[in-house]
């Protein structure tokens, strides 16, 4: 039997995003955030609820958003249906090429909900109960995230300044987006005067928060042909979990990173130089700092340099988060990375358009413990 | 239990116990002898249950360390700013706990040891750069 080096190499396709207004959706549930989002995903690909064999509901990050519960306001029965508690969209992604590879389900639809910003989610209070962590004082994501900043500055000599480059170069991108949520300009000296939140992290490294809601959907390949846009393949996948969590170097520096990087070029074929548009979910700038060093597109503890020579703002030869990310765009826990990663790849960017975009990935992580990759491209032989 | 602290948890409520004797105290597997923290029902080495709390030596080394400007729960609002520190114990596991400035300003790889406290009727460790 001879052994397929990537199996799921354009074999499936996003033919549908959507999304809502991501800002504030005051008394709106999480389930009709998502459906609202749902609804455009399917007419942007030409099709309705009866349509779908499949749903993968992301839970959202303060409960609700379940498969039950966004079914019931879909209104339809299908042989496929899942719920995923953690997000990013890439694991819901991921799980739905394996549906469809395995014959479950031919077309499914990815739901993603939030209104932790009129919702008032408590993101400093310990997601799992008081901890070890927590009774230190240890809370919300930008605690470990500054401790791991803080090392890498130690160890690797990273400055203020060159850390700041990302949180900069996503305004600057974000202000070419009329979606996005910070246009205000943050120049290098704007960021520097900030004071510290959770030193060494400042307010512009840490996401926002905000409601919206973002659906996908996927089909097969033979499918995606007779769909309105042009088909954009997943050419790969990968995930790698660090889930046993301890309190050590290993979960805060995520080593594991690479393992996942290694995975999906292995199998993909491709390294970093051939990404034209690159997508880091970023909760904390950290996540970009991290995942540029361990998916290869810089050298480990090189990412300061890195982000100094501006390869990532609008003109570089790596364009990161082009509608601005987490950190200036809206919070959606990654997912509006992936509908402007289409975007990018169909060429509906407007002022931010790249110059015709041939691959695109995106990088993310369930906190500290999940990492997952896709490459995603508009040629179905990409990856093979 | 507070809303911060688990004091009473079943498995790590032993930690605490053992602060307010004035020692440092951590798991060790019965089976492979393994050092864990966080404390844990199990040993992750060889899926052991068999287990003893033992006291390891209260000093180590700051791997990393963060200052918080902002309250993320309103408990934390008076003691801002507050420092908290990853130390790598000298008997091995890496232990997050808070670190008591009140004098040199903590740098990575600084030499630190522990002393117990009772913060409103908490039992806690707080580090301090020796």
């Amino acid at each position: 039997m001879s052994t397929v080096r990537n199996p799921v190499a354009g074999r499936v396709a996003i033919v549908g995003v959507g999304h809502t207004v991501q800002g504030e959706l005051p008394g709106q549930s999480v389930e009709e955030i998502a459906v609202d989002a749902a609804v455009l995903a399917m007419a942007d690909a030409g099709l309705d609820a009866s349509d779908l064999d499949g749903l993968i509901a992301c839970k959202s990050v303060q409960g609700g958003g379940n498969d039950v519960a966004v079914g019931q306001l879909l209104g339809v029965n299908l042989p496929y249906v899942q719920s995923l508690d953690y997000g990013t969209c890439n694991f819901s992604l991921h799980l739905a090429v394996m549906a469809v590879m395995s014959g479950m389900a031919e077309t499914i639809l990815l739901t993603y909900g939030a209104n932790a910003r009129t919702g008032k989610f408590d993101f400093g209070k310990p997601m799992y109960g008081a901890d070890m962590a927590s009774a230190a004082g240890l809370v919300h994501i930008a605690g470990r995230a500054g401790l791991a900043l803080q090392r890498h500055k130690a160890i690797y000599g990273t400055t203020d300044e060159q850390f700041g480059m990302l949180a900069v170069g996503q305004r600057l991108w974000a202000q070419k987006n009329p979606g996005a949520i910070f246009q205000k300009p943050l120049t290098m000296e704007d960021y520097l005067a900030e004071p510290y939140m959770v030193e060494p992290l400042r307010r512009s490294d840490v996401t926002m928060i905000s409601d919206g809601g973002v659906a996908v959907v996927v089909t097969t390949a033979e499918r995606a042909k007779d769909m309105p846009h042009q088909p954009v393949y997943v050419s790969g996948i990968s995930e790698y979990a660090g889930v046993r969590g301890e309190h050590n170097p290993e979960n805060l520096m995520r080593p594991w990173l690479r393992d996942s990087a290694s995975a999906i070029w292995a199998s993909t074929g491709l390294r970093p130089a051939d990404v034209d548009a690159l997508y880091i979910q970023d909760p904390t700038a950290l996540w970009s700092l991290q995942m540029l060093e361990y998916y290869g597109f810089c050298g480990i503890g090189e990412g300061g340099p890195f982000l100094a020579e501006r390869h990532t703002f609008p003109g570089g030869d790596l364009p990161l988060n082009t509608h601005g990310g987490q950190l200036s765009d809206s919070y959606t826990w990654g997912w509006m990375h992936v509908v402007e990663a289409i975007r990018q790849l169909r060429g509906d960017a407007g002022e931010r358009q790249l110059d015709s975009p041939k691959i695109g990935m995106y990088c993310s992580s369930h906190g500290f413990v999940k990492a997952a990759a896709s490459v995603l491209s508009t040629d179905s032989s990409v990856g093979r | 239990m507070t809303d911060l602290s688990p004091v009473d948890d079943p498995v790590a409520g032993r930690f605490f116990e053992a602060v307010k004797a004035g020692k440092l105290a951590v798991q060790r597997c019965d089976s492979c002898e393994a050092l864990r923290w966080p404390p844990l029902p199990g040993c992750p080495e060889c899926r052991s249950r068999a287990t003893t709390w033992v006291e390891v030596a209260p000093s180590g080394t700051i791997w990393s360390f963060v200052v918080y400007h902002r309250a993320f729960q309103s408990a934390l609002a008076a003691q801002i700013p507050y420092t908290v520190a990853m130390i790598q114990l000298d008997d091995g596991p890496y232990m997050i706990g808070r670190l008591t400035r009140d004098g040199n300003p903590p740098v990575v790889g600084a030499r630190t040891h522990a002393e117990f406290v009772d913060v409103d009727g908490v039992p806690a460790v707080h580090w301090k750069i020796v």
